[in-house]
């Protein structure tokens, strides 16, 4: 996610934490889970292996060792955890807005999260790993004797100030967006090691016979769960039985299963269990079968699918909340004008992004602040279907404004001579007239409707651009999903144009031009 | 027939009191008072901005008016209201039943252009009326028939020339079953040949239907020929009021004289 989003989702949970105020006598969060026997966790599938991601096998399975020590959380817990996914950087502020009870998601426990939430018992330990090519292990021994070299990491990570702070120059560290970037650069020999969190280094490059991972680790960091503040007794129960699951060996041998086990994770107090076999998930599996590739088309074609539902639902929503804005703009009243207006100009004069965010974080505030047990708590699609439309109708209120207006006054008139109510006449008379002036540019809002809607991705709804970034990241062939995603944008729009331009040479047939305008009377 | 009052045997049909309108604190009308009995044809003429129009939407409330009553078959159906006046919901109710019983040609025909022909005229019996789907086509038929363009029922207005279209606002308005219609220069918009189309189906309605109509017409040979009363119209007031023998014969006003030179006409005539 871009920095400016980044400090934007921070202002927003600021204002509204400023209206939270738990009501005395409303269960904790930890009654409403056993009450309804639901844990909601959240986590970023697209943030990376092998933590949680998308089966590179079958995308449409998200796997991961963290998916199944939540899985063992909640089997000891009596409940059933569900998935709310997200951007890895809108997690916490998920929480905070009620939208999940939990992260787990390599969160790592430092003092300034501390301050913003509670953090369990840490789950493992991880340290920063330098890997060589192979064929240097003579040369380089140690992190020292690559001092002056090139070193790649991953951009604003620990293993970046690491080097900064050891006398590596910005000029010799390179840094990437993705994981597996340093590997290939590593590889090509751009660089003379990499240095990642182990976790990383172990999936991405651990079976690479051409890469070298020192043995020697640094800067230790531990991940938690993070909930919270006002949850403690959630906290005693996870805790509970986390050190049960570190004591049984279950996690243990779930680390084995996923080769993450390591001696540092029993100074957690982690009981390795009985030896298991390594997951073929737990390694990066490079080339792709034609089974897999059919799997990504069927899960980029549903993506599409719901690209295509978001913009079929929020258009015509967005046309009725913008006909109902147009109406109280030409209303006589001011007090019906203003507000409209005022609405207006805030949705065009504000970035869709900003509104997707305000409202899906607002409306379980708002929730709360009301008491309405959760009716307000909307499916992520749901608030991607608000947000379009809400956002959209603002537009088309202008359109049907304009269009309105280009109406001839004679229509009125006309109608209102045989008898008919203001009501009647806009129905049979006016309306249906504006219509077919404003569907022209109607239908170019479609359009470009349709490729806004990814601006919803953000809040993990599982539209077209959201899947094939998450395939991209888990597949390793991201600018080639981004443009699959584009050729399907392109096809879809081009359908919405072809149908609406049919749509447009039919109802012209019944006639659109409005009739001569009317003279001047006296 | 005299200029000055109609039979006694005759029903009222329509009675205008004193009607007076202004336009911000310009008064367009000045005190207008009319009786017009059933099968009566009222012509109205005078120079444009003598306040024709604006009666004449002021009868079926298009225009709000500030003083005087109109009444229908004795009945009140509209009365005066200060300027700026929003409407009841019974006082709207009260002017959307004086509309149904006043029909209005226009100028401009107003045509919806998104609905057919047949549709045009059946719209106003099926949704004001509320008469069922086939009641209100036979009844557009009839008219279209009336008319004589019931072939063009099915076509788009807009691909009829004027005068069809004119003839179909008409049957349009007919389909209401009105007391009394109003024409608004139903022909100023139509060039010659097609207003004699239009002028023969009014002559129609006049000579065979017995219709009540107040007409505002330039066309003075039409307006000698089919009206049992002519009104002649002045700065808002109704200067002249007689038979059309009394107002093109003998011509008894100045301005009327004026008004009545021919080349004076031709000036004034969109």
């Amino acid at each position: 996610m871009p920095h400016a989003a980044r400090s934007l989702l921070l202002g927003v949970v600021l204002v509204l934490s400023a209206a939270t105020a738990r009501g005395q006598g409303q269960p904790t969060t930890l009654e409403r889970i056993k009450q309804t026997g639901v844990l909601r966790w959240g986590a970023d599938p697209s943030g990376g292996a092998p933590f949680c991601f998308n089966n590179p096998r079958d995308p449409h399975q998200v796997v991961g060792f963290e998916i199944e020590l939540m899985a063992l959380l909640a089997r000891r817990m009596g409940v059933r955890p569900e998935l709310v996914r997200g951007d890895w950087n809108s997690l916490i502020p998920s929480m905070e807005a009620g939208r999940i009870d939990v992260v787990l998601n390599g969160l790592e426990i430092n003092e300034k999260r501390k301050d913003a939430v509670l953090f369990s018992t840490p789950y493992f330990r991880f340290a920063q790993q330098l890997s060589i090519r192979a064929r240097d292990r003579d040369r380089y021994r140690n992190l020292d004797d690559l001092k002056g070299k090139k070193i790649a990491v991953l951009k604003g990570s620990a293993a970046e100030d690491l080097l900064l702070s050891q006398g590596w120059t910005k000029d010799e560290i390179i840094g990437f967006d993705d994981s597996l970037k340093p590997y290939d650069v590593l590889k090509h020999r751009r660089v003379e090691g990499v240095l990642c969190e182990s976790i990383i280094a172990n999936y991405y490059a651990g079976t690479d016979s051409r890469i070298l991972i020192l043995p020697a680790t640094f800067d230790p960091g531990e991940y938690a769960l993070a909930l919270r503040k006002t949850d403690p007794d959630l906290l005693v129960e996870i805790n509970r039985h986390l050190e049960d699951l570190k004591k049984s060996g279950e996690l243990g041998e779930l680390y084995q299963r996923w080769d993450l086990w390591n001696d540092q994770q029993e100074e957690l107090g982690i009981v390795k269990g009985r030896p298991q076999p390594v997951d073929p998930l737990a390694h990066r599996v490079s080339g792709l079968n034609g089974e897999t590739l059919l799997q990504i088309g069927k899960e980029l074609l549903e993506g599409a699918g719901y690209t295509l539902l978001l913009t079929a639902v929020s258009m015509p929503l967005a046309l009725l909340f913008g006909l109902g804005l147009a109406l109280l703009t030409r209303a006589r009243r001011w007090w019906w004008r203003l507000p409209a207006q005022i609405y207006i100009q805030i949705i065009r004069g504000t970035p869709l992004l900003v509104q997707v965010f305000v409202i899906y974080f607002s409306l379980p505030y708002l929730d709360e602040v009301l008491d309405l047990g959760g009716w307000l708590v909307w499916p992520e699609l749901a608030v991607g279907i608000l947000c379009l439309s809400a956002n959209y109708a603002a537009y088309e209120a202008e359109i049907h404004r304009a269009g309105l207006e280009a109406v001839p006054r004679g229509q009125r008139e006309a109608a209102l001579a045989l008898g008919m109510t203001e009501r009647q006449a806009f129905l049979y008379v006016i309306f249906p007239q504006s219509f077919r002036i404003i569907l022209p540019p109607v239908i170019n809002d479609l359009v470009s409707m349709l490729k806004d809607s990814c601006i919803v991705s953000v809040i993990g709804v599982g539209e077209l651009l959201y899947v094939a970034q998450s395939i991209g990241k888990s597949t390793f062939m991201h600018a080639q999903m981004l443009l699959a995603a584009a050729f399907l944008y392109l096809v879809m729009s081009m359908a919405a144009d072809f149908l609406g331009k049919r749509l447009e040479a039919r109802l012209k047939q019944s006639g659109t031009t409005p009739v001569a305008g009317h003279a001047p009377r006296h | 027939m005299t200029h000055s009052s109609p039979p006694a045997s005759a029903e009222v049909l329509l009675e205008v009191q004193g009607l007076k309108k202004s336009y911000g604190g310009h008064q367009v009308l000045k005190g207008i008072d009319l009786t017009v009995t059933r099968a009566d044809v009222f012509s109205i003429i005078g120079p444009n901005g003598c306040g024709k129009s604006t009666f004449l939407r002021c009868l079926n409330l298009l225009e709000n008016y500030q003083e005087g009553r109109v009444l229908l078959r004795g009945e009140v159906a509209s009365e005066g209201r200060p300027e700026g006046h929003h409407p009841s919901r019974a006082e709207e109710q009260r002017s959307r039943q004086l509309r149904q019983k006043v029909g209005m040609v226009f100028q401009q025909f107003n045509l919806f252009p998104h609905l057919s022909v047949l549709q045009n005229v059946l719209i106003g019996p099926r949704k004001v009326l509320h008469r069922r789907r086939e009641e209100a086509e036979a009844i557009a038929e009839k008219m279209l028939r009336k008319v004589g363009l019931l072939e063009k029922a099915h076509a788009n207005p807009l691909t009829l020339s004027g005068g069809q279209q004119q003839r179909v606002a008409i049957a349009r308005a007919l389909a209401m079953d009105p007391d009394i219609v109003l024409f608004d220069e139903a022909t100023s918009a139509l060039d010659p040949v097609l207003t004699n189309e239009v002028l023969r189906v009014i002559k129609d309605l006049v000579y065979s239907d017995g219709m009540t109509m107040l007409l505002i017409t330039h066309d003075m040979d039409f307006a000698r020929e089919i009206s049992d009363q002519v009104l002649f119209m002045e700065q808002g007031r109704i200067a002249v009021q007689g038979t059309p023998d009394y107002i093109f014969r003998e011509r008894p006003t100045q301005s009327l004289r004026e008004f009545l030179e021919p080349d004076a006409i031709t000036t004034r005539t969109p």
